[in-house]
């Protein structure tokens, strides 16, 4: 086949380091979403919960390894390292390489399964053709049983993507920029609606699929751990309330598994790109993921979290600080009586500690050291919460100072070593002995040690 | 008062639970003690494991606790904490006392016991969890994988299935060096494990001929995948301890 011919010129480690560096800016390397047992016949398992292997200098996550196909490619995105008019060294993989580099990696425990994506090379249905040929040949011949994350390219033949999708556990297309006219002026050759019907034709896929697997239960699983996307945040001037609303519309319209947001890093210096003197925009990047977990997990709607007037998350304060202090009328919240909903909307606690709560409150009216205990990050919670009808300090319900409490660490209340201690000694002090008297108290009076 | 004397062992705990049980003691005024530390007034017990005591409670606790929880609280007794055998004794009593539905053994945090035994089986979870992402695999000679590990807390039991059910066709031994203790799968067979003596800690591995060659590659490719621009050492550090990179061939 054509794409071998350079196969032997190059040494494997020097290809492996030119295609890893061409995969880098990709986000997506999680491997959760699929539980399945080894089969006996070859190696690999999943967990649903995912396992990160190893953490890069960036503390950006290895599970997977993640490589291109090729990184030749016949596009021409300005903000791609591989598009083709930028002169960087090019490789290209043998399916057969692949699947040793992923079954060696893989036995040593170094990665959770492979993540393929690729350049376009002729057309996207060969590329496409050539991706499900390498994971056919992994899955089939090499007996791998891992996790396999694979891109469906965008205007693929959508037989060959339904091929695919039988293979591996995970698909995704890149959505790239979140709105149509960031695409058309730095992607020309693709379109917005070439992403939007491989992503609609694996969201079918995966729906009639569930129906087969009602019927028969050994039914071949159809793209199983769900499918993905991602979009590169500030290369184009969107807000990030656009921002949201393009990723609660895909988790609703397209049931997506996870939207991924890619703070732009300007590798090809093309003029039509932001200059970004301060580095990628992180902290943008890392307030959209908490915003997008507010999505996800807690209930939130979009333009509850921004709106028309205000389209851009606060610097200082989270997504869910920043919408607690203009909704003081929901606060205090009774920890002992709040509904599950209402917990969760209190900054500090965590979809476990909610649960965690409603759970201990059954049996017994719960107090703020216990909720430590449970898990609650008290420095931001103890605004907006009361345990039996008390405030846990002399705390003002106004805006101007919550908001000062929660950013400035000076003006912060200061927490004794152990985070519990605020109190007025007195004489009278009576906590301790409406406890009853435990064994090991009991024990060391009688020595004396107490 | 009584103190039941046990040994640091999952059995010896669950056969003085047993004993507690079956001797029908006041459970306000019984411990259970991992050492030998003298208390005053008290009769002590020395607890010899039985497998048969042993495997009855833990099916009790399987059936009315759920195996979750029952998990939870086998962790619980895998931690390195010398208080462990008194806090799971006591959540157990208190679960049973209270007639608790599968699931919910762990929902009285604001019970110190409980807490105790549950932030005790976290953590020995999450020390698991760690032990799965970070453990590497080295080829010696004839294609037998081998691991060295050194966990502050004894998850052999909990990493070994785990491994199994992944490399059942794979001939692969652990090695914790804390402990002694070996892992062995034999390829296709059940696992089983081997407390070794000091002399039989494994020295001078002869790696196979690959070993190397994957080794550098796997540096490399995290090496490559780093983005410089966002390079960030510190949540690098808070993701993966460093503890455990004196184990893993990516950063030696």
């Amino acid at each position: 086949m054509e794409y071998m011919v350079r196969g032997g010129e190059m040494p494997l480690a020097d290809k492996l380091q030119v295609l890893t560096d061409a995969a880098k800016y990709d986000v997506a390397c999680t491997s959760s979403g699929v539980d399945r047992k080894g089969n006996g016949r070859g190696i690999g398992n999943c967990v649903a919960a995912g396992i990160c292997h190893s953490f890069s200098g960036d503390g950006r996550c290895i599970s997977l390894l993640k490589i291109l196909l090729t990184n030749e490619c016949i596009f021409d995105c300005k903000y791609c390292r591989n598009r083709h008019s930028n002169d960087i060294p090019r490789a290209t993989f043998t399916p057969e390489e692949i699947c040793t580099l992923t079954m060696e990696f893989y036995r040593r425990n170094y990665i959770e399964g492979l993540f393929l994506s690729s350049g376009i090379i002729r057309n996207p249905t060969f590329t496409m053709e050539l991706i499900c040929r390498t994971i056919w040949l992994l899955r089939n011949q090499y007996q791998f049983n891992g996790y396999v994350h694979v891109k469906a390219i965008p205007g693929a033949d959508s037989e060959v993507i339904e091929r695919t999708g039988y293979l591996a556990d995970r698909m995704s297309v890149n959505l790239e920029l979140p709105t149509a006219e960031g695409l058309r002026t730095l992607a020309p050759n693709k379109h917005r609606k070439s992403i939007l019907t491989p992503m609609r034709q694996i969201q079918n896929g995966i729906a009639a699929n569930k129906n087969d697997l009602v019927l028969y239960r050994n039914a071949p699983r159809f793209v199983a751990g769900g499918q993905s996307t991602q979009m590169i945040i500030g290369a184009t001037p969107e807000s990030d309330y656009q921002i949201i609303n393009v990723a609660e519309g895909l988790y609703q319209k397209f049931g997506l598994k996870r939207v991924f947001y890619s703070a732009f890093v300007n590798v090809t210096g093309d003029r039509s790109l932001p200059a970004l003197p301060g580095g990628p925009p992180l902290l943008r990047e890392h307030r959209l993921y908490q915003a997008d977990w507010l999505l996800r997990f807690y209930g939130f709607r979009a333009e509850e979290l921004l709106d028309e007037k205000r389209p851009f998350f606060n610097v200082m304060l989270d997504p869910k600080e920043d919408w607690a202090v203009r909704h003081l009328e929901e606060f205090p919240v009774e920890i002992n009586r709040a509904p599950l909903e209402k917990l969760l909307r209190v900054p500090g606690i965590g979809v476990k500690s909610a649960r965690r709560i409603v759970a201990a409150r059954r049996s017994c009216s719960l107090t703020f050291s216990d909720l430590k205990k449970i898990g609650v990050v008290l420095k931001r919670a103890l605004f907006f919460i009361t345990c039996s009808g008390k405030l846990m300090y002399p705390v003002k319900l106004e805006e101007d100072y919550i908001v000062r409490n929660l950013t400035s660490e000076k003006d912060r209340i200061q927490f004794g070593s152990d985070g519990m201690t605020y109190r007025q000694m007195s004489l009278f002090d009576d906590v301790e002995f409406t406890r009853p008297i435990s064994v090991v108290e009991r024990q060391q009076a009688a020595v004396g040690q107490l | 008062m009584i103190v039941y004397r046990c040994e640091d062992t999952l059995e010896s705990v669950f056969t003085a639970i047993y004993l507690a049980y079956e001797e029908k003691r006041n459970h306000e005024d019984t411990l259970l003690s991992l050492t030998q530390e003298p208390f005053l007034f008290a009769e002590d017990v020395k607890v010899t494991a039985e497998e048969e005591k042993s495997r009855k409670v833990l099916n009790t606790l399987k059936r009315r606790f759920g195996s979750e929880d029952c998990l939870r609280l086998c962790m619980a007794l895998a931690a390195n904490d010398e208080n462990k055998a008194q806090a799971v004794y006591r959540t157990v009593v208190k679960g049973l006392r209270c007639g608790c539905r599968p699931g919910h053994l762990f929902d009285n945090l604001a019970d110190d016991n409980i807490h105790k035994a549950f932030s005790l089986g976290r953590g020995v979870s999450t020390e698991v969890g760690h032990q799965k992402q970070f453990l590497r695999f080295q080829e010696l000679e004839k294609g037998v994988l081998y691991s060295r590990i050194g966990p502050k807390n004894d998850v052999m039991v909990f990493l070994m299935p785990h491994f199994a059910d992944r490399l059942s066709i794979e001939n692969f031994l652990i090695f914790d060096e804390k402990r002694n203790l070996f892992g062995i799968h034999p390829a296709g067979k059940a696992w089983y494990l081997l407390r070794g003596e000091e002399a039989d800690r494994p020295l001078e591995l002869r790696y196979s001929e690959e070993e190397l060659h994957y080794q550098e590659l796997f540096r490399q490719f995290c090496h490559t995948i780093t983005i410089e621009e966002r390079k960030n050492q510190k949540l690098q550090k808070g993701m993966l301890p460093l503890r455990f990179r004196e184990y893993m061939v990516e950063f030696v």
